[in-house]
């Protein structure tokens, strides 16, 4: 485990031999908006699979870290409680890193206003892979000169007919 | 599995949706993570050695700043090892990890210069746009197990 470091953030930590296995990922379990399940619910099923795993509780969902295949074999069967509202993402850095730990950073961790900004659209996701069917959205495009030239000619019209009068 | 490399390479949206399909997206972490697990590195965060900015040399001319050769000393190898991409274009600023507009900019024209299969989408901003989206990202992704089976990435997997 890594030792404290108070507010030194370009550290040495002293990583335990987990963290320096290449076999070993971190996977980020993010809830969508409308998730049928909650951030304990999902804790609680991932404890119970028995698998050799650190997991960690968080504010947006849970983190899983361990050997590849298992962390792949626990999002596997987690996605079964509900596919179209639980997502995850790979993450470089270990659960409580101190390098990279808002409890030693004093602040969010860099990738949390990423994540922020895409949970934004989360909804909208679990929806489109719920119930798929063909959108048809206009694009803007610019004013073509033809249109531009008669508006400008017709305001210069009324323009002098006010001047007329 | 088809490795398809993704910009912004840590979008947990596309990556996502990209495991999904079964295919492998290439992210930005899994680089980090073997920097992080290196342990001739002094000083992480920081995660640049001296060397990585004489990496970067391959992608990008001396004159380039050392910041942008350091960082495309980490994202250049997802760029070699893509068989296919995805790239979101006009994605809001903050959306991406790269911290760095030209480095962003370089790695788009170095996937686009590729010969793979690609696709660019748009951010969206509501539900329409984002099911347009989707729909998009999964047609290219069907087609891309399409061209797998009938082994057109064979030969890449090969010379790997």
């Amino acid at each position: 485990m890594a030792r404290p470091v108070g507010n030194n953030l370009c550290i040495t930590p002293e990583v335990g031999s987990e963290d320096m296995d290449p076999d070993v990922s971190t996977r980020m379990i993010i809830l969508g908006p409308k998730a049928n399940v909650s951030e304990s619910e999902v804790v609680n099923f991932l404890h119970l699979l028995d698998l050799p795993l650190t997991i960690k509780w968080t504010c947006y969902g849970a983190m899983v870290s361990g050997k590849d295949e298992y962390v792949r074999q626990a999002v596997e069967e987690l996605r079964k409680l509900d596919p179209y509202g639980i997502f995850t993402k790979e993450r470089g850095f270990a659960p409580g890193d101190p390098r990279k730990c808002r409890g030693h950073r004093h602040g969010p961790r860099e990738g949390f206003h990423q994540m922020e900004k895409e949970f934004l659209i989360l909804d909208y996701v679990g929806e489109a892979l719920k119930h798929p069917k063909e959108v048809h959205i206009e694009k803007k495009e610019p004013v073509s000169l033809d249109l531009f030239k008669e508006v400008l000619e017709n305001s210069f019209k009324e323009e002098k007919k006010q001047e007329g009068k | 599995m088809v490795k398809v490399a993704i910009y912004p390479p840590n979008s947990l949206v596309i990556a996502d949706l990209v495991e999904r399909k079964g295919h492998q997206p290439l992210a930005l972490q899994k680089q980090i993570r073997q920097k992080i697990k290196d342990p001739e590195i002094d000083s992480p965060p920081m995660n640049i050695t001296e060397d990585d900015p004489i990496k970067g040399l391959k992608y990008a001319a001396i004159e380039v700043p050392s910041g942008v050769r350091g960082r495309m000393s980490i994202i250049g190898p997802i760029i070699d090892e893509a068989q296919a991409a995805i790239i979101v274009d006009n994605a809001p600023f903050g959306f991406g990890c790269v911290g760095c507009a030209r480095t962003n900019e370089l790695s788009i024209f170095c996937l686009r210069k590729r010969d793979i299969p690609q696709v660019e989408l748009t951010y969206p901003t509501n539900q329409d746009e984002t099911m347009e989206m989707i729909n998009d990202l999964h047609a290219f992704l069907d087609k891309l197990t399409e061209m797998e089976e009938a082994g057109e990435f064979a030969e890449e997997e090969g010379d790997d």
